[in-house]
């Protein structure tokens, strides 16, 4: 006879398996059905890796467009106002200039000059790149990383961006013919900077008066001395005088030609990577969910409520969302570095918020597809665990 | 324990006007604590009907089910289901484990729905998996198992949590003569020793008779049969 209430108490088994009995179900199932739930880790993993990358481009193009404006160290870009913010259209007369450095002070302004130039890289071909045009101890000068900063002596002297240097293939202490119009002139590369493109070129970095020989042909006071006027100071933005307007970063950033298009294009973009992305997950894990009716149905006849099995699914869904998403980073990272390296790099550039915020995303876009399937788990009738056949 | 059931009245209908189906009509009985009652009947007599109703699976059309005092014909589906956790432990006639948990975890679920002591329920889990013959199936995924293993099983997630209620659909249909016998001796002892309460619906009468009253359905209708005597056996 079997006695079921023998009062003697077994060993435990191992504490491998007293922690085994721990284990959430959901969990438990993972394990157990690896090949499946692998598949499924694999189809999170590469929706996660499109919308990383979709993501990812959107960044690469924002910063392809003017990282180089929003890394300038200031406040407010001042325009002459007949230019309706268009840094193409605006020229800012001496006096303008004088008169704008005046009333925020020499150390809280200063003139930048902007030029499309043709130049000539190191197999022949001809490129094109943003020349700017500053003056060496403003706030317009850029930070150096490599090389030498530009003197007032350096009237052939260039500091490119690093991106100049690849896709050129020149380097620090290299000649590059420049050429703008028919007017052709040769500069030293003294320096390399970081700030990035500006007009989705290449920033290059050159003396004022240079700036001023390469637009205008020559120099001197009767020319515009300057395209826009970089302002630092809390009240900056949407300030303005006779002649001049000034709008803060942001507002300079939305008004170079092309990026709004841009912009709204890559958003769509995001959006529909997103969504379709979420819905995808979304609906797998509801099939999924639609699958284990069976065995929910049987839970709940044993006593479990719609909650405790809504948590082995949730846990399921979290689980395999965040392995999925874990191993697309580091994959989306790495692509990123791969694509770096050919000659016309594609312009994707990741952030530490944009993989936070996008992974955080996918992962709360596949609890959201649970929550739909918590509603299924809450209306299964726990009668069919009657008609249920192992 | 000292489980008491009263059931009267109860009735289970399907559908209505000419295609209602009347699967339990005026069902009616009582028990004590401590005992044991076989449900005997031809298929679609309503002896699995009644089961699910008296486990909380199924709500009746009509009649009481009372339980320790408690009525719970009118449950809502939340308190259904604390009943079932609380009170009722069943053996579906197909096992009904879940698949991809071994023998042990599948009698370590009851423990965790109710949130149990995990050390506890893990030595409760073995301690019935070696009295259900099962010890060294313990560690066996459920799809391994053999249906007789299985049906094992089943009773011992039945029995884990230790409740009033033992409710078991054709529990011997998957084990040999002996082996279900066995099964059902350890049940009626289970049911006794602890004052619970045991249904057991089966088509074989041999186990019937183990049973302390045998009640049949037929068509719905359920009647008493008298138990023979040990001496007339």
């Amino acid at each position: 006879m079997i006695d079921f209430n023998r009062e003697a108490v077994l060993l435990l088994r191992s504490a491998g398996a007293v922690a085994g009995s721990r284990r959430l179900i959901g969990l438990l199932e993972i394990r157990r059905r690896k090949l499946q739930f692998v598949l499924i880790a694999l189809i999170v993993t590469l929706i996660s890796y499109l919308v990383l990358m979709i993501n990812g481009l959107g960044v690469g193009l924002n910063e392809q467009a003017g990282s180089a404006l929003k890394n300038f160290n200031a406040d407010a870009i001042a325009y002459s106002e007949r230019a309706g913010l268009s840094v193409i259209r605006s020229e800012l007369s001496a006096e303008l200039v004088d008169e704008i450095s005046q009333r925020f002070g020499a150390e809280s302004s200063a003139p930048l000059g902007y030029v499309a130039a043709n130049y000539a890289t190191d197999d022949g071909e001809i490129d094109s790149a943003a020349f700017l045009g500053f003056e060496p101890g403003t706030i317009g000068a850029p930070k150096v990383v490599d090389g030498r900063p530009l003197t007032s002596d350096d009237r052939d002297g260039l500091l490119v961006d690093s991106s100049f240097l690849r896709y050129s293939g020149l380097d620090v202490g290299d000649t590059v013919r420049v050429s703008i119009r028919l007017v052709e002139r040769d500069f030293l590369i003294v320096g390399e900077t970081d700030e990035g493109n500006f007009f989705f070129q290449p920033a290059v970095y050159l003396l004022r008066s240079s700036w001023q020989e390469l637009k205008y042909g020559s120099s001197g006071p009767d020319l515009p001395a300057a395209s826009i006027m970089l302002l630092k100071g809390k009240d900056a933005a949407g300030s303005g005088g006779e002649g001049w307007t000034a709008v803060n970063k942001s507002t300079a950033f939305a008004n170079i030609e092309g990026v709004s298009g841009q912009q709204s294009t890559v958003q769509a973009l995001q959006l529909f990577g997103f969504l379709i992305g979420g819905l995808v997950i979304g609906v797998f894990f509801y099939v999924l969910t639609l699958q284990k009716i069976g065995q929910i149905g049987v839970l709940k006849a044993v006593g479990a409520s719609s909650f405790f099995v809504f948590r082995q699914v949730l846990v399921q869904v979290l689980a395999i969302s965040i392995v999925g998403v874990a191993i697309a980073a580091p994959l989306a990272w790495a692509t990123n570095r791969l694509l770096q390296q050919v000659p016309n790099p594609v312009p994707i550039a990741f952030t530490t918020s944009t993989f936070v915020g996008t992974s955080a995303l996918l992962v709360l876009m596949a609890a959201v597809g649970a929550a739909f399937s918590g509603r299924q788990v809450a209306k299964v009738d726990p009668i069919i665990a009657l008609g249920q056949q192992q | 324990m000292n489980v008491t059931l009263e059931v009267s009245a109860l009735s289970k209908t399907y559908g209505s006007g000419e295609q209602a189906v009347h699967a339990v009509r005026n069902a009616a009985f009582s028990t004590q604590p401590g005992e044991f009652v076989a449900v005997v009947g031809p298929s679609g007599s309503g002896k699995t009907t009644l089961l699910a109703m008296i486990g909380g699976l199924l709500r009746p059309t009509a009649g009481a089910i009372v339980v320790n005092g408690r009525d719970i014909a009118g449950l809502g589906r939340g308190e259904q289901a604390a009943y079932r956790r609380d009170t009722v432990g069943y053996v579906f006639q197909a096992n009904n484990l879940l698949p991809f948990l071994t023998a042990r975890e599948n009698l370590l679920v009851m423990a965790k729905i109710t949130r149990a002591n995990g050390k506890t329920a893990g030595a409760r889990a073995d301690r019935l998996l070696a009295e259900l013959g099962l010890e060294r199936r313990a560690n066996a995924v459920a799809t391994e198992l053999s249906g007789g293993e299985k049906q094992r099983v089943a009773i011992g997630r039945a029995l884990m949590n230790d409740l009033a209620l033992v409710l078991v659909d054709e529990p011997t249909a998957s084990l040999d003569s002996a082996r279900g016998r066995q099964v059902v001796l350890s049940l009626i002892a289970e049911v006794k020793q602890r004052g619970k309460l045991g249904l057991m619906v089966t088509h074989d009468m041999d186990m019937a008779m183990l049973a302390d009253r045998i009640l049949s359905m037929h068509d719905g209708e359920m009647t008493e049969i008298a138990k023979p005597s040990p001496a007339a056996g």
